[in-house]
């Protein structure tokens, strides 16, 4: 268990939390690469299968991050996944996956410090939950 | 993207110049847009924050039609457009020329690093020794002689700042690609001749220019040894010294330009010659430079002096027409007399340092310290009117920006230590909260809730606390009292002054300032010079926030577009290049894998033979290849000769830093002939930047991302961009001011237009508005205005007609109308324009309507103009201010009744000089340029008494025979009651919009809650509807006076044209569609699109999306419960292949 390094799938919005994303990058700020960014061009448009997908495919934490709110460059898309990923976290443990392993959070296009802080937290109680479960119990 | 011949400058690339530049752009013309500093964004680069939203937003500036013409991504890393071609580091060196042919060069610095070869690693950085001001982060932090201007910037190549570089070559010696070239050949050989009568000031000057600057020196004693000097030997600049026995300065400028006209000098003065040297620089010198010298200034001055002469000029550009938007500088509190300590407390500010501490990207990282010793921030204080509103540091004006900024300030600070836990007091010190804008006051009501104190009075010193833990302020409140307050740190909202180089810009165009030094408009306009086709944008005329700055920005666009238009500019490009990309829709996928090895910084110990085998397991990976570096131009060639030979119809590469790709892949695109969309760059850089934990990091890494990269692209589509017809029509409601402006800008570039008038005649308010205040005659703008609309070709005007219904979308809007007459008829348009207006408001307040001597302002105008009324025969005259406004339920300020109570008691003091006024107010609103008027009315002895709304004044009507008015009201200074006997009271009740609820619902667009116009975003869409085609303007948008209604008409008839431009408008390649086979009819989609994009189509029974609406967020697909709905590019089967890449 003290080598679990948890692999963590993270839906970003192409406006903010890419943004912040590469300006971690460019900026050379040091941040657990445990994440795999997929872009999306607003957390509103992220499918509540495309959550339970990437957790049932073995992620063991699944990020979604997008515009703050009032920041959202189509108006409202983030309510939207504020929505979304409050009744997903309910209807998690039903499919076997604490609520904990999936997580919302609104990271702007310059705070690319706060990109690499929220991956270092995340990757930190992913350690504390331990591996994902759900892959080994359920036959998908 | 259609294209013209036209073609325009813009000079400055803040967010004026960038939303001209787009506006021309998408209309058509070529754009060309110079930036002095290496970056675009101007000083929204560094502001990360902006009211109402507390956030950012700012890339709603972004193209919503024709999207995949200009770049998709966060507008703070950069912009691209198909029709904009942007030159950073480039000033304007001369322009030549009629309007509509302007002949300009510009002049482009160079610098030491060459940006086709820097690959961004930040090797540079690391070894370079030289420490610096940070001027990003407002001088807060440091960085070095070689550096990123901004972090998050595109294009992110390093540059080195020649002023403080000590060329020790340590950056060129760590460049892995060589793009360094510091050696600069050209200084040694550059002689510049130092012309003094002090030995010292020669020796030293040598010295310095010698051994740091690296140039070669000459000296002479006196001017006749200097003109010797030059005619024998001569010289590349000369340092004159003004004060010498003998022949001075001056004359031997004198002397030296007749021999050699284009000698650059520079003079050097004491501090009491000072004027002097401002006027030989009217004969001809160059710049001067003050003794004594400092030589960490003076040696960077004279790098810049000769880097601008040594700089070749070119290239030169024929333009139809220049928009200069240089946006505006800031006033530096070290300048002014009474500093507040700024420069000697570190916990002392300006508002822009302040901006930096809050941001993410500043000294320290968002986290509330203080400078001087990183401890938490506990209690912040505003001082407001630092250099504004303030005759000693010659600015009697007001900046409009600082008070609603110290607000949002105030409000973000306060989120902030909210989400850190922490406590954090805030208090702004004002003389007037001047919250003059649509929805200001609500913002300010709304801080004022969540905590943020209100002190009026002026703040009188501010020194260090005797305990040396934090500052202490000592300030008088309006009734006099002094209080002493504490804060550990003190910000000061400083003002606006016009931006660095306006003054040479504006002498070069030969354009007017004003006595500020702003550029001088023309009468009503906000954006017209004296020269035609040279206009002003964003704030570069003056005092604007960021949302006047946008409205004023496409105001400026259009007055050009007209003069490029009016040259012949808008013809259609002939051999305008359409591109013709293969056909692959019916291919399976056939992937090239393009992998740069970054010179095998990236590869480094990878098994290539392994991963291009493993790669190549997927079928559609038909080549896998490795490239050094794709990033330079020969890389570049490389790829785009694997391509050539191997003709794949998907192209992966795997570099790094996919943003710079974005206009590279365009070009690629056009030279394959493969749609750029079937193209994609992805970053496997960063993969091998820090390995994890795994046996073989980087491979797993690099491989992860590229078979990610390779399941996106395998669903890539290659469909094309759906396009909606356009009617090539506009429709204007209303026929004031602003809807005749709007009409004739879109008629003046020969589109026909209908303008509905609901009354009898065009006009509206400018029928009762007699002057300005600064004494401009109304009535020849109206009648000029009225004859020009009458008589245009291109205009139909519809009098005594309003609209009864409407339907439609951009591109196509079906109105009915009905006449007088009760006869009904349809128009067709593509574009809606609401102009319909405003009134004063009617009030009960303050006994109105009990006495003929209650009056409005509105009346007093009339009364003033007709001669009912006589100055005179008054003793005392009361005005209030704020009637019924302000306060809820019209919880807004008008704007303009301040201006208008200082236009009519200024009248009145100037018709009868022993005249007494006295006005009650809350906040004068003399914004911008009025400031002045407002301290011309005091000087002529206006009494101005604050009240507030729990202490209103109260109007009584005398039962005696006379009936006289007596006004009692809390004198706050004397704190005291005092009742005035008034002859007239003249009550400013403000604006209210006349925009029928049923008009707007009828184009589908909304009212805010004061029933104005809702703008589909305050700050970067101000005059649009969130439904595209629909725009608003004049005083049912906000209130505002003449100029600035026609600035917001302008404005509305260019984003208006935009949409007619063309017969086809084409939407962005991300965009949502319907499975129909799948769809059940659910009409979730409908609901949840926030554009009204979607609609059922019940002849089909089936869900349409209209392509210009739709702006592909997805919403629609994710409430899909059937995956019918979907986007072009996020397809659910994509998305879900990525998620297995991404786990694999």
């Amino acid at each position: 268990m003290e080598n679990f390094e948890p692999v963590i799938v993270a839906f970003v919005c192409n406006w903010c939390t890419y943004t912040a994303a590469d300006l971690a990058g460019t900026s050379r700020l040091s941040y657990p690469k445990n994440v795999r960014l997929i872009r999306v061009m607003c957390t509103g448009m992220v499918d509540p299968q495309y959550v339970i997908k990437a957790l049932l495919e073995g992620a063991d934490g699944v990020l979604v991050s997008g515009c703050h709110p009032g920041d959202c460059h189509y108006i409202n898309g983030n309510y939207k996944a504020r929505r979304r990923i409050k009744l997903l976290k309910e209807i998690l443990p039903q499919f076997g996956f604490e609520p904990e392993r999936l997580r919302l959070t609104w990271i702007g296009a310059s705070d690319g410090i706060q990109f690499a802080e929220i991956m270092r937290e995340l990757v930190t109680e992913l350690k504390e939950l331990g591996p994902s479960q759900a892959k080994l119990k359920m036959v998908v | 993207m259609q294209t013209k011949i036209g073609k325009a400058l813009v000079i400055g690339g803040g967010i004026g110049g960038i939303r001209s530049a787009l506006d021309l752009a998408e209309f058509g013309y070529g754009v060309t847009l110079i930036e002095r500093t290496p970056h675009i964004g101007g000083i929204l680069s560094q502001l990360d924050y902006q009211f109402p939203t507390n956030r950012c937003g700012m890339c709603k500036m972004l193209p919503l039609v024709e999207r995949d013409a200009s770049s998709q991504f966060c507008l703070r890393k950069g912009l691209f457009h198909e029709n904009i071609d942007i030159r950073l580091s480039t000033e304007l060196a001369s322009v030549e020329g009629e309007p509509g042919q302007f002949k300009v060069t510009l002049r482009q610095e160079k610098n030491p690093v060459n940006p086709e070869l820097c690959i961004g690693c930040g090797k540079c950085v690391e070894v370079c020794p030289v420490d610096t001001a940070d001027a990003f982060n407002a001088g807060l932090s440091t960085r070095k002689a070689i550096y990123l201007p901004v972090p998050h910037n595109i294009p992110n190549t390093y540059r080195i700042d020649t002023g403080v570089c000590t060329q020790c070559g340590a950056c060129q010696d760590a460049c892995p690609t060589g793009a360094i070239q510091l050696l600069d050949e050209g200084r040694i050989t550059f002689n510049i001749l130092v012309v003094d009568d002090e030995l010292i000031v020669r020796d030293s000057l040598k010295e310095w220019l010698e051994v740091e600057g690296g140039f070669q020196v000459s000296m002479a004693e006196s001017g006749p040894e200097a003109l010797e000097h030059i005619k024998t030997h001569g010289c590349q600049l000369m340092l004159l010294d003004i004060k010498m026995p003998g022949m001075d300065g001056v004359e031997v400028l004198q002397k030296a330009k007749e021999l050699f006209p284009d000698l650059p000098v520079v003079m050097m003065t004491a501090y009491a010659t000072v004027e002097t040297a401002v006027e030989a620089m009217k004969i001809g010198a160059l710049d001067y430079l003050i003794k004594p010298f400092d030589p960490d200034a003076l040696i960077p001055k004279v790098i810049q002096i000769y880097q601008n002469l040594s700089t070749p000029v070119g290239p030169e550009l024929e333009v139809g027409a220049i928009v200069m938007s240089g946006g505006t500088s800031y006033y530096n509190p070290a300048e002014g007399k009474d500093t507040y300590g700024y420069g000697s407390l570190p916990d002392v500010v300006t508002s822009i340092e302040f901006e930096r501490l809050l941001s993410g990207t500043g000294p320290s990282g968002g986290k509330l310290v203080r400078p001087s010793d990183g401890r938490p921030i506990t209690r912040i204080a505003w001082l407001q009117c630092i250099g504004s509103r303030d005759t000693q540091s010659d600015a009697d004006f007001c900046s409009t920006i600082c008070c609603m900024y110290a607000i949002k300030e105030a409000m973000v600070a306060r989120e902030r230590a909210a989400r850190d836990g922490a406590q954090l007091d805030t208090s702004i010190y004002y003389m007037d909260m001047r919250t003059f804008g649509k929805s200001f006051q609500r913002y300010r009501d709304r801080s004022e809730a969540s905590g943020v104190a209100f002190k009026r009075g002026r703040v009188h010193s501010v020194v260090p606390d005797p305990s040396g833990e934090d500052l202490q302020l000592r300030w008088v409140a309006t009734d006099g009292t002094v209080a002493t307050d504490h804060a550990d740190l003190v910000v000061l909202s400083v003002g606006q002054r016009p931006a660095e180089g306006a003054q040479a810009l504006t002498d070069m165009l030969g354009i007017e300032r004003n006595p500020w030094g702003f550029v001088q408009t023309e009468a009503f306009s906000l954006t017209r010079t004296a020269r035609t086709g040279i206009v002003a944008s964003g704030a570069f005329a003056g005092l604007k926030d960021i949302s006047e700055s946008v409205i004023q920005a496409s105001a400026a666009a259009l007055a050009a577009s007209q003069t490029i238009h009016g040259a012949g500019g808008s013809i259609g490009l002939k051999d305008c290049p359409k591109t013709i990309y293969d056909d692959v829709a019916r291919q399976l996928p056939r992937i090239l894998v393009a992998i740069c090895t970054c010179n095998n910084a990236v590869t480094k110990g990878l098994d290539q033979a392994a991963l291009v085998h493993r790669l190549q397991n997927d079928p559609a990976v038909k080549q896998v290849h490795f490239l050094d570096h794709t990033c330079t131009a020969e890389g570049w060639q490389q790829l785009e000769d694997l391509i050539k030979k191997h003709r794949p119809n998907r192209v992966l590469i795997g570099a790094c830093l996919p943003y710079v790709y974005t206009r590279k892949l365009k070009q690629l695109g056009r030279d394959v002939a493969l749609d750029p969309r079937l193209m994609e760059v992805v970053d496997i850089r960063s993969a091998s930047l820090q390995p994890e934990a795994s046996d073989n990091p980087t491979a797993a890494g690099i491989e992860r991302i590229l078979t990610m990269g390779i399941a996106r692209l395998r669903h890539a589509s290659p469909n094309p961009v759906p396009t909606v017809p356009v009617f090539q029509r506009a429709l204007v409601v209303g026929g004031g001011i602003a809807g005749m402006t709007a009409a004739l800008s879109i008629a003046d570039h020969g589109f026909e237009v209908d303008l509905i008038e609901q009354s009898d005649q065009l006009g509206g308010n400018l029928h009762w508005l007699h002057h300005l205040i600064d004494g401009q005659e109304i009535e020849p703008l109206l009648t000029e205005t009225r004859d020009r609309v009458n008589h245009h070709p291109q205009i139909d005007v519809h009098l005594t007609t309003r609209i009864v219904a409407a339907f439609g979308q951009a591109g196509t809007f079906y109105s009915t109308i009905e006449d007088g007459d009760g006869q009904a008829r349809q128009l067709t348009h593509g574009a809606a324009i609401l102009a319909t207006g405003g009134s004063e408001a009617a009030t009960t307040a303050y006994g109105f309507g009990n006495s003929d001597r209650i009056i409005t302002q509105k009346m007093l105008e009339a009364q003033l103009h007709d001669g009912a009324i006589d100055p005179k025969a008054l003793k005392t005259v009361v005005m209030i201010q704020c009637v019924d406004s302000r306060e809820e339920p019209r919880n807004y300020c008008s704007r303009v009744c301040c201006p208008t109570t200082l236009k009519h008691a200024l009248a009145l003091k100037n018709a009868n000089p022993d005249l007494r006024i006295v006005v009650f107010y809350r906040d004068m609103m003399a914004t911008g340029f009025m400031e002045t008027y407002f301290t011309q009315a005091r000087k002529a002895g206006v009494t101005f008494i604050p009240y507030t709304l729990d202490g209103k004044p109260e109007v009584a009507v005398g039962a005696t025979g006379d009936q006289r008015l007596m006004v009692t009201a809390h004198e706050p200074f004397l704190d005291r009651p005092v009742e005035i006997s008034a002859d007239r009271v003249v009550l400013a009740t403000g604006i209210v919009p006349s925009l029928p609820q049923d008009l707007v619902q009828a184009y589908g667009v909304d009212q805010d809650e004061d029933a104005f116009f809702q703008e589909a975003e305050s700050k970067w869409r101000p005059v649009d509807a969130l439904k595209e085609g629909v725009f608003a303007c004049g005083i049912c948008h906000s209130p505002r006076n003449i100029g600035e209604s026609i600035a917001t008409a302008e404005a509305a008839a260019e984003r208006a044209l935009r949409i007619i431009a063309s017969e086809r408008v084409a939407s962005g390649s991300i965009i949502a569609g319907v499975h129909e086979s799948l769809c059940a009819l659910c009409e979730r989609c409908i609901e949840a699109c926030p554009y009204d994009a979607r609609m059922l189509d019940p002849d089909g029974e089936r869900i349409v999306v209209n392509p210009v609406m739709c702006q592909g967020c997805g919403a629609c697909a994710a409430v899909c419960p059937n995956d019918a709905a979907y986007v072009e590019g996020f397809d659910a089967d994509q998305v879900m292949e990525v998620i297995d890449a991404a786990l694999n």
